[in-house]
């Protein structure tokens, strides 16, 4: 019987051959560490913040002056209102603790480099949508903290040369933001998560082309490689289960902890709070913007530092594999950055004074010094570890990536002669 | 008053980077429903008269268990289901403090420091050199001392006004987050469950790899 509605299926849709090439045929590395579950992690938060998403907008009021009262309504009346809203707030938190931790991964292990450049990119995209959304959704609670972060952020804006003051009208459709904004911040903000979705379609096609990195660096041979379902597929979801273990907590012991107070103020134009702070996962750009004492060139900074790491697959100039594994250099500006970017989120926080203001202005410098670096420092370093003599281990990796025929012979590999 | 000293002195360090969060007292919010019914009492006679607390509404408290007849006396002929709003007209509250009280609903969530910022608030109040009362804690305060700390000088007299105090925060800490005691009861069977499940997941992970080699 179930064969029968298969076999139906398959002469109008490739179901069977679908399942079998990227799930139960795809070939994953056998040595992907835990630092891989994080991927598939993004996808299910993502697939959670929609769901939750769907039913508060069903409860949601879009009006300046409905807006706070509505969410309080969500809150006390609506039937687990405090929990979907819980988890959505407490969910965006998520998002970008797993994303970070997927960028991570990536730059530690190399993973951005040929031939996986398009993978990072779309990757770049997604954060982009990623951040919107997030600073979108902000402001829909219309809290004191949600009306100034997007009063500030949308500020930002008139750094436009020429056509500054306009964009800013532009964007919140009124000279201060208003009920315009909010209308089209909600609307944009249920737009973008199926923007996103449309971007993680084309990160996974990209993803099922080149096919998975791993902690070794090269593209593994055929006998090192095992099917994504049944062995991937069970590893994520025990992943998921640790990661739903600590989302839990914080959404049902916590969740007040990443909601500023200053939020459960509803929105006053004529008052503003005595600091206002971003959410903790823009508070490291939000420390470079301020480092700047020039509007344009805060905002110039802090654009670049985000999309500074897009140049990363141009910037790593060595072809040693591994990532940071076998590169003692790399992996020290590796934990470097890691370090600079917690203190960027501390001078971030706090308000400023004289000393945080030259804190966050030498680690903003620290910032793009270790990426303007990186292409002398993974060359030299590259050339040190040849004349050292590699590790009889790396020697075989990049060996044996040599005798492999690659599917992309045009593209430097790690075993490539100088 | 020695630990007092070393304490003013370490606040006067740690004050320039954490403004007025620090002078805060540490108290533990008893949530119980004594104790937030207690509460309720005090906030209908004192702070009702001129705060509203329109997200919560009179068949609230009567859920919370609260009498039958002191909530008929409270909200007069208004509905069961009326919220909380003042007994003072906005015009009235203007010509008074020349701003309006606010809404206290959210009141033990919206403020750095929660339900230790409201206590220390409403136990703030002195008598300044001039004769006039101060707060420690919000010193462009509106509000008189209505607990009536100021005045207290024997330490039983205080005692009582700070239990008092506490009630109130029990309530409004209630008042801001009506679902907490149903969130934590529902976290812990949740997180029971994931730890369960997880522990499941990954002996399904171990077995299906054991066929590895």
């Amino acid at each position: 019987m179930k064969n029968k509605i298969v076999k139906w299926i398959d002469h109008r849709f490739p179901l069977t051959s679908f399942v079998k090439h990227e799930l139960t045929g795809y070939p994953t590395p056998r040595n992907l560490s835990y630092w891989w579950n994080f991927g598939f992690l993004a996808g299910f938060v993502l697939v959670l913040q929609v769901a939750t998403g769907i039913f508060l907008a069903m409860h949601y009021k879009a009006d300046i002056a409905l807006s706070f009262d509505s969410i309080q309504h969500i809150m006390r009346d609506v039937n687990y209102g405090w929990l979907l809203r819980f988890m959505h707030s407490t969910g965006a938190s998520a998002f970008f603790l797993v994303i970070y931790i997927h960028m991570a991964r990536t730059l530690y292990y190399g993973s951005y480099r040929a031939p996986r450049e398009l993978m990072w990119w779309t990757g770049q995209g997604l954060l982009l949508m990623l951040m919107a959304t997030a600073f979108m959704g902000y402001l829909l609670p219309w809290g004191q903290m949600s009306f100034w972060g997007a009063t500030v952020i949308t500020n930002l804006f008139r750094a436009t040369p020429y056509f500054g003051d306009q964009i800013v009208v532009w964007l919140r459709g009124d000279y201060t933001v208003g009920d315009a904004t909010l209308t089209r911040f909600f609307a944009l903000h249920y737009l973008f998560p199926f923007l996103i979705i449309g971007g993680v379609v084309v990160h996974l096609v990209a993803l099922h082309t080149v096919r998975s990195s791993n902690p070794s660096g090269i593209d593994l041979a055929d006998k090192d490689n095992i099917p994504f379902h049944p062995y991937f597929t069970s590893k994520d979801f025990y992943g998921l289960g640790i990661f739903l273990i600590v989302y839990c907590i914080f959404v049902f012991f916590f969740p007040n902890l990443l909601i500023e107070p200053a939020n459960n103020i509803p929105a006053n134009p004529m008052q503003t709070p005595t600091h206002i702070v971003p959410e903790w996962y823009f508070l490291p750009f939000y420390a470079v913007l301020r480092a700047v004492p020039n509007l344009v060139g805060g905002v110039v900074a802090m654009g670049l530092s985000v999309m500074v790491f897009a140049f990363m697959p141009y910037l790593d100039r060595s072809r040693i594999p591994g990532g940071a594994r076998y590169r003692p250099w790399y992996r020290a500006m590796f934990f470097l950055f890691a370090v600079d970017m917690l203190v960027l989120g501390y001078v971030g926080y706090v308000p400023p004074s004289d000393q945080t203001i030259v804190v966050g202005q030498a680690a903003t410098f620290f910032y793009f010094a270790l990426f303007a670096l990186l292409p002398f420092a993974s060359k030299k370093e590259e050339q040190w570890l040849i004349r050292r003599g590699l590790p009889p281990e790396v020697e075989a990796l990049m060996a044996s990536e040599v005798k492999e025929i690659s599917k992309f012979p045009h593209r430097r590999r790690s075993g490539d002669k100088p | 008053m020695k630990n007092f000293m070393v304490l003013l002195t370490l606040f006067c360090f740690a004050a320039p980077v954490w403004g007025a969060e620090t002078k805060l007292e540490n108290i533990r919010v008893d949530t119980g429903t004594p104790a937030i019914k207690r509460g309720a009492d005090t906030l209908m006679d004192i702070c009702h008269g001129c705060h509203t607390l329109k997200y919560i509404r009179y068949s609230d408290l009567a859920s919370l268990g609260i009498d039958k007849k002191k909530i008929d006396d409270w909200r007069g002929n208004q509905p069961l289901d009326a919220p909380l709003t003042g007994q003072m007209s906005d015009d009235a509250a203007m010509q008074t403090f020349g701003k309006l009280p606010p809404d206290l609903s959210l009141m033990a969530k919206a403020r750095e420091g929660g339900a230790n910022y409201v206590y220390s608030y409403l136990i703030g109040y002195y008598n300044t050199a001039e004769g006039v009362t101060g707060n420690h804690i919000f010193p462009e305060t509106k509000m008189p001392d209505v607990l009536g700390i100021s005045g207290a000088v024997d330490a039983t007299q205080r005692t009582e006004i700070q239990g008092k105090a506490n009630e109130v925060v029990s309530f409004l800490y209630w008042a801001a987050d009506p679902h907490e005691e149903e969130r934590h009861r529902l976290g812990y069977s949740v997180i029971a469950y994931l730890i369960v499940l997880t522990a499941l997941l990954y002996f399904v992970k171990v077995r299906i790899w054991s066929r590895l080699k």
